[in-house]
């Protein structure tokens, strides 16, 4: 895969020089059941993500952004409409193939952390290699560094702070180097300080050449981003 | 962190209901335990107390109590007796190699004690084949050969002479001493026939006749011969293999019921660990759905919640084989007292065999009731799961 991506940092201005579509949505809707009511989260939704792309979903409540981001990351599959990642199809994958692709292409990050309290920072973190069978001693160490919790490794989530937590979150997210890195309001449970430094994570990812998709309520957050895209009624607003 | 530690750690968020539930399984297992190792030990008491009398049949008086059998083996004094001249018939009996007439009494000292006086002759050789003897077997009058028990007991030795314990005015010389054979009989002094005859005054009479045939296997047909001689009338013949099949059909059928009952509780027991990770399960509902996230896959939660349930049957299956162990002595006296017969030897019988009998039997237990909360788990769709409140 040959990608350059040069991002012009001096304005705040990201400028692609040469781009690749990794993500790209196909009319999108989803659908549920409420007794005997229908929700329509998602009505034809469709846009691109380019590699490398810092974007934010956002939109008010029950606008449907939760549903679109599960969409992205492969935890549920569309009632219509199809998403291509990195060029093939995931529609009628099995929940087999669909977890091998969340477990090796997409981190996935929640308003709630999402921390198994048994464990040590450490092990959440090497939590998704558990699953993936990978060595990745290392890569945990290097990202541990990353996001400033060395010194933490062996602490429990009750012992760590939100934006502790979250940090914690975002590296386990990223410990089997997926292609792109989903989050759900990752500030909505922090402070506007944790929120910066969660900010500035991301924004120190994105110059490594990550793809971001952030659902965020925050306007600080969502202004931080290359493109935004705003989901009304469970349709995108041009 | 491996895949048990995990499943450890989730065991142990809940201690007080985990260990509940631990319990249950540890009760049952204890049950089944006790009840496997009660079998084996009752069986290889029998067994030995068969090898200990020596005879294939016995003897008895007409009239006697029924467990006469019990009698012989752990003494006691007869309230029948038989004539010394049926001997001559028993012995000459087709199919019967040989017959050792007894004379067989219990008194009580004083303080209490009993003590078991037998009056052999030199046949008694021929059915005790198991009988280790230092010195030799009481022949002249006053001569008493002691049990391992009973020299040990009255600090005598070969040559020694001493009153006779619970016949005043009595006097006997110790002509020789068994070694033990872990029964009743090593408590036991025998001294010749006609002395005992003479000393409990019942001149040309005995208590029974144990014996021994030339081919075990005829034993119905000596037995009905015996009933058929002409002294049959006053005998009660006791084919004590079958006598002893007798106590062990009746232990036996007692023993399914138990088992039924062990059974059940495992079953119980199951049942519980069951529901008690299946609420584990609707409490870690969206912690499922993050694990689903980073990439588990349905069978990698069926197994996570899987192996708790093992862990847990496990381990409470281990804390009832300990429960069970601890407890093996109480129980052994307990049944003891309750039990029609009881053979002389351990009661509870616990072998390492039917150790791992029930540890492999919690653990099939552990994976039988695990599968329904690993079904319920695994099968929880990711974003249900991660949308879940907590
Ligand atoms: N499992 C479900 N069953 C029924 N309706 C659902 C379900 N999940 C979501 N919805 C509905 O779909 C719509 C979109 O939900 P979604 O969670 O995607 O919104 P959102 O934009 O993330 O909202 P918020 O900002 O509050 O998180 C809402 O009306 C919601 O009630
Ligand atoms: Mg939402």
């Amino acid at each position: 895969m040959v990608v350059a991506m040069y991002a012009k940092q001096n304005e705040g201005v990201h400028e692609r020089v040469e781009s690749k579509v990794l993500v790209s949505a196909k009319g999108l809707t989803k659908t549920y059941r409420r007794g005997t009511e229908e929700v329509r989260a998602l009505d034809g939704v469709s846009f691109d993500l380019q590699q490398g792309e810092f974007t934010a979903i956002v939109g008010q409540s029950g606008a449907g952004k939760t549903t679109l981001l599960h969409l992205l990351g492969c935890m549920d599959t569309p009632t219509s409409g199809e998403i291509i990642i990195g060029g093939h199809s995931t529609k009628g994958l099995s929940d087999r193939a669909l977890t091998q692709l969340r477990r090796e292409q997409v981190g996935f990050v929640f308003q709630h952390f999402g921390l198994l309290p048994t464990l040590t920072v450490m092990e959440n973190l090497l939590l998704p290699t558990l699953f993936s069978k990978r060595e990745a001693k290392a890569r945990a160490n290097e990202l541990l560094e990353q996001v400033g919790l060395t010194q933490r490794r062996n602490h429990h989530p009750n012992q760590l702070s939100g934006g502790e937590m979250q940090r914690v979150a975002i590296a386990r997210a990223l410990i089997n180097r997926p292609q792109i890195l989903l989050a759900d309001e990752p500030t909505g449970n922090l402070d506007s300080v944790n929120g910066e430094a969660i900010l500035q994570l991301f924004h120190q990812l994105h110059r490594e050449g990550l793809t971001i998709v952030v659902v965020t309520h925050n306007p600080i957050l969502a202004d931080a981003t290359q493109r935004q895209l705003v989901l009304r009624d469970g349709q995108l607003v041009p | 962190m491996t895949w048990a530690k995990i499943a450890l750690q989730n065991m142990l968020r809940r201690k007080l209901r985990t260990f509940a539930t631990m319990m249950g399984v540890a009760v049952a297992v204890a049950a089944l335990f006790s009840l496997l190792a009660f079998q084996r030990g009752y069986q290889n008491g029998m067994r030995d107390e068969l090898d200990r009398l020596g005879a294939h049949v016995l003897v008895v008086p007409k009239g006697c109590p029924y467990d006469s059998a019990s009698m012989a083996l752990h003494g006691a004094s007869w309230p029948c007796y038989l004539k010394s001249a049926y001997l001559e018939q028993v012995r000459t009996t087709r199919g019967v190699s040989v017959a050792a007439p007894i004379f067989m009494n219990a008194l009580y000292e004083s303080n209490g004690t009993q003590q078991v006086y037998l009056g052999i002759n030199e046949t008694i050789q021929a059915v005790k084949p198991g009988w280790k003897l230092e010195g030799s077997l009481p022949t002249k009058t006053g001569e008493i050969l002691l049990g391992a028990t009973a020299a040990k007991n009255l600090h005598l030795q070969i040559g020694q002479e001493f009153n006779l314990p619970a016949i005043p005015g009595e006097r006997g010389k110790v002509c020789g001493v068994l070694a033990s054979t872990q029964g009743a009989e090593d408590a036991f002094l025998y001294m010749p026939l006609s002395d005992a005859q003479r000393l409990f005054k019942r001149p040309a009479q005995l208590t029974h006749i144990l014996v021994r045939l030339q081919d075990p296997n005829a034993l119905e047909n000596v037995v009905e011969a015996l009933r058929g001689c002409e002294a049959g009338m006053d005998m009660n013949i006791v084919p004590l293999t079958h006598l002893f099949q007798t106590i062990q059909g009746l232990v036996n059928s007692t023993r399914l019921l138990l088992g039924c009952i062990a059974l059940i509780a495992l079953i119980v027991a199951g049942a519980g660990v069951s529901n008690t990770v299946l609420m584990a399960v609707t409490e870690r509902t969206r912690e499922i759905g993050v694990m689903r996230s980073v990439g588990a896959s349905t069978s990698d939660i069926f197994r996570l919640i899987w192996l708790e349930t093992v862990q847990i049957c496990l381990v409470g299956g281990v804390l009832g084989v300990l429960t069970a162990l601890i407890g093996a002595q109480h129980l052994e006296e307990w049944l003891r007292n309750r039990l029609p017969f009881s053979p002389s030897g351990a009661l509870i019988h616990p072998e390492a065999g039917i150790m791992l009998l029930c540890l492999l039997g919690a653990a099939v237990l552990g994976s039988m009731a695990g599968l329904l909360p690993a079904w319920r788990a695994s099968r929880l769709s990711p974003v249900e799961a991660i949308r879940a409140a907590l």
